[in-house]
């Protein structure tokens, strides 16, 4: 199916990504100490920063992660399943996720954005709008669900052989 | 009845194989909506789960994961092995000594027990065959020994707990860590002499005192990062978040630029790994948030609360079956999950019967150290098994002896609240 074909450009992007913003919360915490302790001058937007990129790097994360199977699970159904069982167990689970995903965080997520966009909410050091960073959340769970999605397709591909 | 419900979802999502994250998520959602309007709950439940990782002191996580990560990959384990080797090598059982203090040590410094199962098991699980010890017994003792690294600093999930239990100080814990750590390695090394009188074993021949210079020398630069994050933390130098930073610029340093074992190429793909390993701990954060405000919105800790301290008052038997519980929670589930579902529900019943939050994160900790290296579901018996090229069947045998020794240095500490609060006192750090 084609599903693949979008998924390994996104998975490239997201690596690229998430590495980018693991080198600046670094650099951000980093620059915290040598700012107080070299400078003399404790920088008072590092803290917000590092933060904000902690839940960037969290959420995005989350769905390279579910991409790569990376999520801890109990798995010990998984193990006493024929084939033909273990792949309907793994669309039923990648559904479940699917539920999850567009329910609460494409929904809520976006539903969270849009009403703290209308309340003009700032944060407190940097004063960038708190909608910029929630929109984190609704763009991890529309990956998740594509994941999900392609994960579905394979699991229902894999028991119908 | 919505604490039934949320039992009842969340032990069928956990039993199927839903990722554990997403599970306590969905759980909770369910919950939920019993008393919540739909698009309200969903709303809600997206900004607890960004709010859960918005916190400063978790930042420390990542950092810890990528200086593990630049050490792990440094060639660490080898210098380390050597250093231990020095050290207790000469003694009878000697191989098997030497594996402990090198997984406590690496444990300590890469921060992961299953990287330390992996690198120290790499190196010593063949040699400990080739002297005679079995390989099912090195590749027990190697994960035994591995969990020691998350009691003794600096350790993510003590800083986990510092997060989940509202505020207990991260300085604290980590030296609180430091006593029961050693005493879990203490214990395990027991084991080893027992097993090396029985099966006749006789120790390495006695290091020079040049062999221990060199090996200290070598290994020294390793070692220095532990003095330099927690004599940091604890001395008010910095906080443990800043720490981190600290310690990722030192490890990047000694592995690209003293040591050479980590390529500049390597590193976009360190990080990419880091931010992997991170995330996963986030968004278990992210949802635990939720499952933990659902539990008080609902009143369920002091419902449990009630319910065993209606049981018995006597705080050793309640105190033994929180231990129970927990146990067999670790069987079943990863330590950072349980360490986000388990503090809100016992931190309050153990708070009322006068254990300080300390000393119960150090308790919680070192009980689901057990649970890392028992089936059906420890991670570092997996890990452990393709490292040693063996079957879980077989680690189990040598590991029987090992929990029973884990298991009384447990209770040491279960019942001796100064091998927690001792050391952090001593510092100033009231429990």
């Amino acid at each position: 199916m084609n599903l693949r074909r979008i998924i390994a450009p996104v998975d490239a992007v997201l690596q690229r990504v998430l590495a980018l913003l693991m080198l600046l919360l670094v650099s951000c915490v980093t620059w915290q100490v040598v700012s107080r302790y070299l400078l003399g001058d404790p920088s008072s937007w590092t803290e917000e920063l590092a933060r904000y990129l902690l839940v960037w790097i969290g959420l995005l994360g989350a769905a390279f992660a579910y991409g790569c199977r990376a999520h801890m699970a109990i798995d010990l159904l998984q193990g006493r399943l024929g084939e033909r069982g273990r792949a309907l167990l793994r669309a039923l689970i990648a559904a479940l996720v699917l539920v999850f995903a567009l329910l609460v965080t494409v929904l809520g997520g976006s539903s969270l954005v849009a009403l703290t966009w209308e309340l003009k909410q700032e944060s407190a050091a940097m004063g960038v709008p708190m909608a910029m960073v929630y929109t984190v959340i609704p763009l991890s769970g529309l990956l998740i669900a594509l994941y999900a999605i392609a994960d579905i397709a394979d699991a229902l591909r894999g028991a119908r052989r | 009845m919505s604490f039934l419900v949320l039992c009842i979802v969340l032990a069928l999502l956990l039993a199927i194989g839903v990722p554990i994250a997403f599970a306590l998520g969905l759980a909770t959602l369910c919950t939920m909506l019993l008393s919540v309007d739909p698009l309200p709950a969903f709303t809600t439940m997206a900004q607890r789960m960004a709010g859960g990782i918005n916190s400063f002191a978790l930042l420390a996580i990542p950092l810890f994961i990528l200086s593990g990560n630049l050490m792990a990959r440094g060639g660490i384990a080898r210098r380390l092995v050597n250093f231990a080797r020095a050290l207790v090598g000469a003694l009878p059982g000697g191989l098997a000594l030497v594996n402990v203090v090198a997984c406590t040590l690496f444990g300590a410094i890469s921060g992961s027990a299953i990287a330390a199962t992996s690198a120290v098991g790499g190196v010593m699980i063949d040699e400990m065959r080739r002297e005679g010890y079995g390989r099912a017994f090195g590749t027990a003792l190697t994960a035994a020994a591995s969990t020691t690294g998350m009691l003794i600093p600096p350790s993510n999930i003590l800083i986990v707990y510092a997060v989940a239990s509202g505020g207990v100080s991260v300085a604290a814990l980590f030296l609180g860590g430091y006593i029961p750590g050693i005493l879990l390695a203490l214990a395990l090394m027991f084991v080893c002499l027992a097993h090396t009188r029985r099966a006749g074993l006789r120790g390495g021949p006695r290091s020079s005192l040049a062999d221990i210079a060199r090996a200290s020398f070598s290994a020294l630069p390793s070692l220095l990062l532990i003095v330099l994050v927690i004599g940091g933390i604890v001395g008010g130098a910095f906080t443990a978040t800043e720490a981190g930073a600290i310690a990722v610029v030192y490890a990047f340093v000694l592995a690209v630029l003293v040591y050479r074992e980590v390529a500049p190429g390597e590193i976009a793909d360190i990080l990419l790994k880091s931010a992997e390993t991170t995330a996963v701990v986030m968004l278990l954060i992210a949802t635990s948030t939720c499952l933990s405000w659902i539990l008080a919105y609902e009143n369920i800790p002091q419902l449990i609360s009630d319910t065993l301290l209606g049981f018995s008052d006597n705080p050793l038997l309640i105190l033994l079956m929180i231990n129970l519980v927990l146990l067999l929670v670790g069987a079943f589930m990863d330590m950072t999950p349980a360490v986000l579902v388990f503090t809100p529900i016992f931190l309050p019943v153990a708070t009322q019967l006068g254990m300080s939050p300390l000393h119960f994160g150090i308790m919680l900790v070192m009980n689901l150290c057990i649970g890392l290296c028992s089936p059906p579901v420890g991670s570092l018996l997996f890990v452990g098994s393709a490292i040693g090229r063996t079957s879980i069947g077989e680690i189990v045998r040598p590991l029987l002896p090992m929990y029973l020794a884990m298991f009384l240095a447990l209770m040491l500490v279960t019942y001796l609240p100064a091998t927690a609060e001792w050391l952090p006192r001593l510092f100033g750090f009231a429990g």
